[in-house]
Protein backbone atom coordinates (compact mmCIF):
# COMPACT_ATOMS: atom_id res chain seq x y z
CA UNK A 1 0.00 0.00 0.00
CA UNK A 2 1.83 3.86 -0.76
CA UNK A 3 1.56 5.65 1.87
CA UNK A 4 -0.51 9.03 2.25
CA UNK A 5 1.97 11.42 0.90
CA UNK A 6 2.25 9.67 -2.64
CA UNK A 7 -1.30 9.01 -2.69
CA UNK A 8 -2.06 12.54 -1.82
CA UNK A 9 0.21 14.05 -4.22
CA UNK A 10 -0.39 11.75 -6.92
CA UNK A 11 -4.06 12.46 -6.45
CA UNK A 12 -3.54 16.32 -6.38
CA UNK A 13 -0.84 16.75 -9.20
CA UNK A 14 -2.78 16.33 -12.36
CA UNK A 15 -5.36 19.03 -11.21
CA UNK A 16 -2.59 21.74 -9.27
CA UNK A 17 0.80 20.30 -10.01
CA UNK A 18 3.33 18.67 -7.64
CA UNK A 19 4.38 21.65 -6.12
CA UNK A 20 1.20 22.66 -4.92
CA UNK A 21 0.40 19.16 -3.98
CA UNK A 22 3.56 18.90 -1.69
CA UNK A 23 2.89 21.48 -0.22
CA UNK A 24 -0.58 20.65 1.02
CA UNK A 25 1.33 17.13 2.51
CA UNK A 26 3.81 19.49 3.82
CA UNK A 27 1.62 21.72 5.29
CA UNK A 28 -0.08 19.20 7.16
CA UNK A 29 2.76 17.75 8.53
CA UNK A 30 3.81 20.75 10.03
CA UNK A 31 0.60 21.44 11.68
CA UNK A 32 0.86 17.54 13.25
CA UNK A 33 4.55 17.99 14.22
CA UNK A 34 5.31 15.15 11.73
CA UNK A 35 7.45 14.54 8.89
CA UNK A 36 5.93 14.43 5.48
CA UNK A 37 6.43 11.06 5.07
CA UNK A 38 5.33 9.95 8.42
CA UNK A 39 1.96 10.95 7.93
CA UNK A 40 -0.45 7.83 8.03
CA UNK A 41 -4.35 7.27 6.71
CA UNK A 42 -5.57 8.78 10.74
CA UNK A 43 -3.86 11.99 9.40
CA UNK A 44 -6.26 12.19 6.78
CA UNK A 45 -8.59 14.73 8.84
CA UNK A 46 -5.74 17.13 8.49
CA UNK A 47 -5.02 16.62 5.59
CA UNK A 48 -8.43 17.39 4.45
CA UNK A 49 -8.69 20.73 6.21
CA UNK A 50 -5.44 21.62 5.06
CA UNK A 51 -6.70 21.01 1.75
CA UNK A 52 -9.45 23.20 2.03
CA UNK A 53 -7.59 25.98 3.06
CA UNK A 54 -4.86 25.86 0.62
CA UNK A 55 -6.91 25.28 -2.20
CA UNK A 56 -10.53 27.00 -1.03
CA UNK A 57 -8.87 29.88 -3.44
CA UNK A 58 -8.00 28.21 -6.68
CA UNK A 59 -10.71 26.06 -6.56
CA UNK A 60 -14.48 25.68 -6.51
CA UNK A 61 -15.86 23.75 -3.09
CA UNK A 62 -17.08 21.37 -5.27
CA UNK A 63 -14.20 20.87 -7.00
CA UNK A 64 -12.29 20.73 -3.64
CA UNK A 65 -14.86 18.44 -2.57
CA UNK A 66 -14.07 15.92 -5.58
CA UNK A 67 -10.44 15.94 -4.90
CA UNK A 68 -10.86 15.34 -1.12
CA UNK A 69 -12.91 12.05 -2.37
CA UNK A 70 -10.21 11.39 -5.34
CA UNK A 71 -7.71 11.32 -2.31
CA UNK A 72 -9.78 8.78 -0.08
CA UNK A 73 -10.27 6.84 -3.14
CA UNK A 74 -6.87 6.81 -3.59
CA UNK A 75 -5.92 5.39 -0.29
CA UNK A 76 -8.77 2.36 -0.02
CA UNK B 1 -9.66 -14.77 -28.75
CA UNK B 2 -11.80 -13.33 -31.23
CA UNK B 3 -12.53 -9.65 -32.29
CA UNK B 4 -14.69 -9.08 -29.72
CA UNK B 5 -13.36 -9.83 -26.78
CA UNK B 6 -10.12 -7.41 -27.66
CA UNK B 7 -12.61 -4.80 -28.10
CA UNK B 8 -14.26 -5.87 -24.44
CA UNK B 9 -10.94 -5.69 -23.03
CA UNK B 10 -10.13 -2.14 -24.28
CA UNK B 11 -9.80 -0.12 -21.13
CA UNK B 12 -12.99 2.00 -21.04
CA UNK B 13 -12.70 5.62 -22.17
CA UNK B 14 -11.84 8.47 -20.20
CA UNK B 15 -14.03 11.45 -20.37
CA UNK B 16 -12.51 14.36 -22.26
CA UNK B 17 -11.60 17.48 -19.74
CA UNK B 18 -12.36 20.07 -22.47
CA UNK B 19 -15.96 19.66 -23.27
CA UNK B 20 -17.95 19.41 -26.35
CA UNK B 21 -19.92 22.49 -25.61
CA UNK B 22 -16.30 24.27 -25.19
CA UNK B 23 -15.03 22.98 -28.23
CA UNK B 24 -18.12 23.89 -30.24
CA UNK B 25 -18.62 27.28 -29.13
CA UNK B 26 -14.50 27.62 -29.75
CA UNK B 27 -14.94 26.51 -32.78
CA UNK B 28 -17.87 29.05 -33.40
CA UNK B 29 -16.07 32.03 -31.93
CA UNK B 30 -12.97 31.45 -34.51
CA UNK B 31 -15.05 30.77 -37.48
CA UNK B 32 -16.98 34.29 -36.61
CA UNK B 33 -13.82 35.75 -36.40
CA UNK B 34 -12.73 34.64 -39.41
CA UNK B 35 -15.81 35.94 -41.30
CA UNK B 36 -15.11 39.11 -40.02
CA UNK B 37 -11.76 39.80 -40.71
CA UNK B 38 -12.17 38.49 -44.55
CA UNK B 39 -15.47 40.65 -44.72
CA UNK B 40 -13.68 43.60 -42.62
CA UNK B 41 -10.16 43.19 -45.17
CA UNK B 42 -12.41 43.85 -48.05
CA UNK B 43 -14.59 46.90 -46.27
CA UNK B 44 -10.86 48.31 -45.73
CA UNK B 45 -9.90 47.78 -49.19
CA UNK B 46 -13.49 50.17 -50.24
CA UNK B 47 -14.58 46.28 -52.39
CA UNK B 48 -17.70 47.09 -50.40
CA UNK B 49 -20.87 49.19 -50.73
CA UNK B 50 -21.10 51.27 -47.88
CA UNK B 51 -24.08 49.45 -46.54
CA UNK B 52 -22.50 46.24 -46.21
CA UNK B 53 -19.52 48.05 -44.61
CA UNK B 54 -21.57 49.38 -41.82
CA UNK B 55 -22.88 45.66 -41.74
CA UNK B 56 -19.23 44.60 -41.27
CA UNK B 57 -18.57 47.24 -38.27
CA UNK B 58 -21.79 46.18 -36.47
CA UNK B 59 -20.88 42.72 -37.00
CA UNK B 60 -17.82 43.34 -35.47
CA UNK B 61 -18.86 45.34 -32.70
CA UNK B 62 -21.39 42.46 -31.37
CA UNK B 63 -18.51 40.04 -31.23
CA UNK B 64 -18.35 41.72 -28.29
CA UNK B 65 -21.47 41.25 -26.09
CA UNK B 66 -21.19 37.85 -27.05
CA UNK B 67 -17.93 37.15 -25.72
CA UNK B 68 -19.06 39.68 -22.84
CA UNK B 69 -22.14 37.05 -22.27
CA UNK B 70 -20.83 33.76 -22.39
CA UNK B 71 -18.29 35.09 -19.70
CA UNK B 72 -21.04 36.29 -17.48
CA UNK B 73 -22.94 33.17 -18.03
CA UNK B 74 -19.73 31.18 -16.93
CA UNK B 75 -18.83 33.67 -13.94
CA UNK B 76 -22.01 33.67 -12.67
CA UNK B 77 -22.40 29.86 -12.06
CA UNK B 78 -19.29 30.27 -10.08
CA UNK B 79 -20.89 32.73 -8.43
CA UNK B 80 -19.65 35.47 -6.09
CA UNK B 81 -19.29 33.88 -2.86
CA UNK B 82 -16.29 31.54 -4.17
CA UNK B 83 -13.01 32.94 -4.53
CA UNK B 84 -12.43 31.76 -7.59
CA UNK B 85 -15.97 32.83 -8.86
CA UNK B 86 -15.11 36.43 -7.94
CA UNK B 87 -12.01 36.32 -10.21
CA UNK B 88 -13.73 35.24 -12.98
CA UNK B 89 -16.64 37.36 -12.60
CA UNK B 90 -14.51 40.48 -12.35
CA UNK B 91 -12.74 39.26 -15.77
CA UNK B 92 -16.04 39.10 -17.09
CA UNK B 93 -17.90 42.63 -15.48
CA UNK B 94 -14.66 43.74 -17.20
CA UNK B 95 -15.44 42.68 -20.54
CA UNK B 96 -18.70 43.52 -20.51
CA UNK B 97 -17.81 47.66 -19.45
CA UNK B 98 -15.57 46.91 -22.93
CA UNK B 99 -18.50 45.94 -24.76
CA UNK B 100 -20.53 48.80 -23.13
CA UNK B 101 -17.79 51.20 -24.44
CA UNK B 102 -17.54 49.37 -28.13
CA UNK B 103 -21.38 49.70 -28.61
CA UNK B 104 -21.60 53.84 -27.32
CA UNK B 105 -18.34 54.10 -29.46
CA UNK B 106 -20.40 52.45 -32.46
CA UNK B 107 -23.68 54.31 -31.67
CA UNK B 108 -22.14 58.05 -31.62
CA UNK B 109 -19.40 57.04 -34.88
CA UNK B 110 -22.77 55.46 -36.47
CA UNK B 111 -25.31 55.90 -35.70
CA UNK B 112 -25.17 60.02 -34.86
CA UNK B 113 -22.52 60.67 -37.21
CA UNK B 114 -20.07 62.34 -34.00
CA UNK B 115 -16.24 61.73 -33.60
CA UNK B 116 -16.37 59.57 -30.35
CA UNK B 117 -13.08 59.92 -29.45
CA UNK B 118 -12.74 61.31 -26.94
CA UNK B 119 -16.58 60.40 -25.44
CA UNK B 120 -18.39 58.35 -23.13
CA UNK B 121 -17.21 55.50 -24.19
CA UNK B 122 -13.72 56.50 -22.68
CA UNK B 123 -15.65 56.28 -19.31
CA UNK B 124 -16.35 52.47 -20.28
CA UNK B 125 -12.96 50.74 -21.89
CA UNK B 126 -10.44 51.81 -19.19
CA UNK B 127 -13.17 49.89 -16.42
CA UNK B 128 -11.72 46.80 -17.48
CA UNK B 129 -8.16 47.66 -16.83
CA UNK B 130 -8.80 48.03 -13.54
CA UNK B 131 -11.39 45.23 -13.04
CA UNK B 132 -8.64 42.95 -14.55
CA UNK B 133 -6.01 44.18 -12.43
CA UNK B 134 -8.31 43.45 -9.76
CA UNK B 135 -8.80 40.15 -11.03
CA UNK B 136 -5.13 39.25 -11.55
CA UNK B 137 -3.89 40.11 -7.95
CA UNK B 138 -7.49 37.95 -6.58
CA UNK B 139 -5.70 35.45 -8.70
CA UNK B 140 -2.12 35.93 -7.97
CA UNK B 141 -2.81 35.91 -4.34
CA UNK B 142 -4.61 32.81 -4.25
CA UNK B 143 -1.52 30.90 -4.85
CA UNK B 144 0.45 33.00 -2.29
CA UNK B 145 -0.05 29.91 0.51
CA UNK B 146 0.85 27.55 -2.77
CA UNK B 147 3.47 28.63 -4.34
CA UNK B 148 6.19 31.69 -5.10
CA UNK B 149 4.46 35.05 -5.43
CA UNK B 150 7.11 37.53 -4.89
CA UNK B 151 9.36 37.00 -7.26
CA UNK B 152 6.31 36.97 -10.33
CA UNK B 153 5.37 40.17 -9.11
CA UNK B 154 8.38 41.96 -8.90
CA UNK B 155 9.08 40.90 -12.36
CA UNK B 156 6.09 42.15 -13.64
CA UNK B 157 6.57 45.12 -12.34
CA UNK B 158 9.83 45.10 -13.86
CA UNK B 159 8.46 45.23 -17.08
CA UNK B 160 5.89 47.56 -16.08
CA UNK B 161 8.63 50.19 -15.50
CA UNK B 162 10.38 48.69 -18.64
CA UNK B 163 6.75 48.91 -20.96
CA UNK B 164 6.27 52.30 -19.80
CA UNK B 165 9.43 53.62 -20.18
CA UNK B 166 9.23 51.95 -24.18
CA UNK B 167 5.62 53.62 -24.46
CA UNK B 168 7.26 56.92 -23.40
CA UNK B 169 9.70 57.07 -26.04
CA UNK B 170 8.11 55.57 -28.67
CA UNK B 171 4.69 56.70 -28.48
CA UNK B 172 4.15 60.09 -25.55
CA UNK B 173 7.14 61.98 -26.40
CA UNK B 174 7.23 61.87 -30.06
CA UNK B 175 3.57 62.33 -31.31
CA UNK B 176 1.13 62.65 -28.03
CA UNK B 177 2.63 65.75 -26.01
CA UNK B 178 3.65 67.27 -28.63
CA UNK B 179 0.31 67.54 -30.11
CA UNK B 180 -1.09 71.15 -30.40
CA UNK B 181 -4.75 71.86 -29.53
CA UNK B 182 -6.12 71.67 -33.02
CA UNK B 183 -5.09 68.30 -33.41
CA UNK B 184 -6.15 66.51 -29.32
CA UNK B 185 -7.83 68.48 -26.72
CA UNK B 186 -6.88 68.23 -23.42
CA UNK B 187 -9.46 65.25 -22.57
CA UNK B 188 -8.25 64.08 -25.78
CA UNK B 189 -4.28 64.10 -24.95
CA UNK B 190 -5.27 62.26 -21.24
CA UNK B 191 -7.28 59.48 -22.71
CA UNK B 192 -4.49 58.91 -25.65
CA UNK B 193 -1.90 59.05 -22.88
CA UNK B 194 -3.80 57.03 -20.45
CA UNK B 195 -4.61 54.15 -22.81
CA UNK B 196 -1.08 52.74 -23.71
CA UNK B 197 -0.02 53.09 -20.39
CA UNK B 198 -2.79 51.49 -18.90
CA UNK B 199 -1.66 48.33 -21.65
CA UNK B 200 1.59 47.83 -20.23
CA UNK B 201 0.65 48.60 -16.15
CA UNK B 202 -2.91 47.42 -16.57
CA UNK B 203 -2.80 44.23 -18.72
CA UNK B 204 0.75 43.09 -19.68
CA UNK B 205 2.45 43.31 -16.20
CA UNK B 206 -0.53 41.24 -14.35
CA UNK B 207 -0.36 38.99 -17.42
CA UNK B 208 3.47 38.46 -16.69
CA UNK B 209 3.20 38.28 -13.19
CA UNK B 210 0.90 35.95 -13.41
CA UNK B 211 1.96 33.47 -16.03
CA UNK B 212 5.39 33.40 -13.89
CA UNK B 213 2.54 32.37 -10.91
CA UNK B 214 0.94 29.44 -12.79
CA UNK B 215 4.38 28.52 -14.52
CA UNK B 216 5.05 26.87 -11.40
CA UNK B 217 1.88 24.19 -11.49
CA UNK B 218 3.31 22.55 -14.44
CA UNK B 219 1.01 21.16 -17.01
CA UNK B 220 -1.77 21.28 -13.99
CA UNK B 221 -5.46 21.79 -15.22
CA UNK B 222 -6.14 24.49 -13.05
CA UNK B 223 -3.74 26.66 -14.77
CA UNK B 224 -5.01 25.77 -18.15
CA UNK B 225 -7.37 28.81 -18.06
CA UNK B 226 -5.17 31.24 -16.74
CA UNK B 227 -2.77 30.74 -19.35
CA UNK B 228 -5.27 31.46 -22.15
CA UNK B 229 -5.91 34.76 -20.12
CA UNK B 230 -2.57 35.35 -20.12
CA UNK B 231 -2.26 35.05 -23.84
CA UNK B 232 -5.66 37.44 -24.27
CA UNK B 233 -3.85 39.40 -22.11
CA UNK B 234 -0.77 40.02 -24.34
CA UNK B 235 -2.65 39.99 -27.26
CA UNK B 236 -4.63 42.82 -25.62
CA UNK B 237 -1.67 45.18 -24.78
CA UNK B 238 0.34 44.30 -28.06
CA UNK B 239 -3.16 45.37 -30.08
CA UNK B 240 -3.79 48.76 -28.05
CA UNK B 241 -0.36 49.94 -28.07
CA UNK B 242 0.49 49.26 -31.40
CA UNK B 243 -2.74 50.26 -32.79
CA UNK B 244 -1.82 53.80 -30.87
CA UNK B 245 1.70 53.91 -32.49
CA UNK B 246 0.41 52.96 -35.68
CA UNK B 247 -2.52 56.01 -35.90
CA UNK B 248 0.18 58.65 -34.54
CA UNK B 249 3.41 57.63 -36.02
CA UNK B 250 0.79 56.93 -40.24
CA UNK B 251 2.58 53.76 -40.17
CA UNK B 252 -0.93 52.14 -40.95
CA UNK B 253 -4.14 50.70 -39.80
CA UNK B 254 -4.89 47.28 -41.21
CA UNK B 255 -7.88 45.16 -40.79
CA UNK B 256 -5.40 42.56 -38.64
CA UNK B 257 -5.72 45.45 -36.05
CA UNK B 258 -9.31 45.11 -35.65
CA UNK B 259 -8.77 41.64 -34.57
CA UNK B 260 -6.69 42.25 -31.41
CA UNK B 261 -9.63 43.07 -29.00
CA UNK B 262 -11.91 40.54 -30.52
CA UNK B 263 -9.46 37.79 -30.36
CA UNK B 264 -8.99 38.93 -26.48
CA UNK B 265 -12.29 38.61 -25.40
CA UNK B 266 -12.76 35.74 -27.28
CA UNK B 267 -10.13 34.12 -25.46
CA UNK B 268 -11.22 35.49 -22.38
CA UNK B 269 -14.66 33.94 -23.14
CA UNK B 270 -12.73 29.90 -24.00
CA UNK B 271 -10.54 31.03 -20.85
CA UNK B 272 -14.26 30.90 -18.77
CA UNK B 273 -15.42 27.55 -20.60
CA UNK B 274 -12.15 25.68 -20.17
CA UNK B 275 -12.13 27.04 -16.10
CA UNK B 276 -15.44 25.24 -15.73
CA UNK B 277 -14.46 22.01 -17.28
CA UNK B 278 -11.49 21.70 -15.19
CA UNK B 279 -13.37 22.46 -12.24
CA UNK B 280 -16.13 20.11 -13.03
CA UNK B 281 -13.66 17.25 -14.45
CA UNK B 282 -12.19 16.10 -10.88
CA UNK B 283 -12.89 13.26 -9.76
CA UNK B 284 -14.11 11.81 -13.56
CA UNK B 285 -10.77 10.86 -14.99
Amino acid sequence: MTGLRESVISALTPYVGEIVADTCVRATALSLGKTADDLDINDLAALEVNARRLLGPVAPREAIDGLIAEIERSLT
Amino acid sequence: MTAQTNINKQAPRRPAIISTRTMRITAALFTLLTVFHILNTLSLADKLAATASDAVYVFGILLQPLCAAIAVWVASKLGWRESVGRQWLLIAAGMTAFAIGDVVWAVLELGMGLDPYPSIADFFYPMEYFLFLTAMILAIRSYSGLVKTRKPVLLGGAVAVVGVAVVYLALLKPFIFPAGADELSVLGKLVSTFYPLGDIVFMLAPAVALALVIRQLGAARFAWPWWIIVVGALVFALTDSYYAYADWSGSGLTAAMDLGWIATHMLFAIAALVARDVYRSVGRT
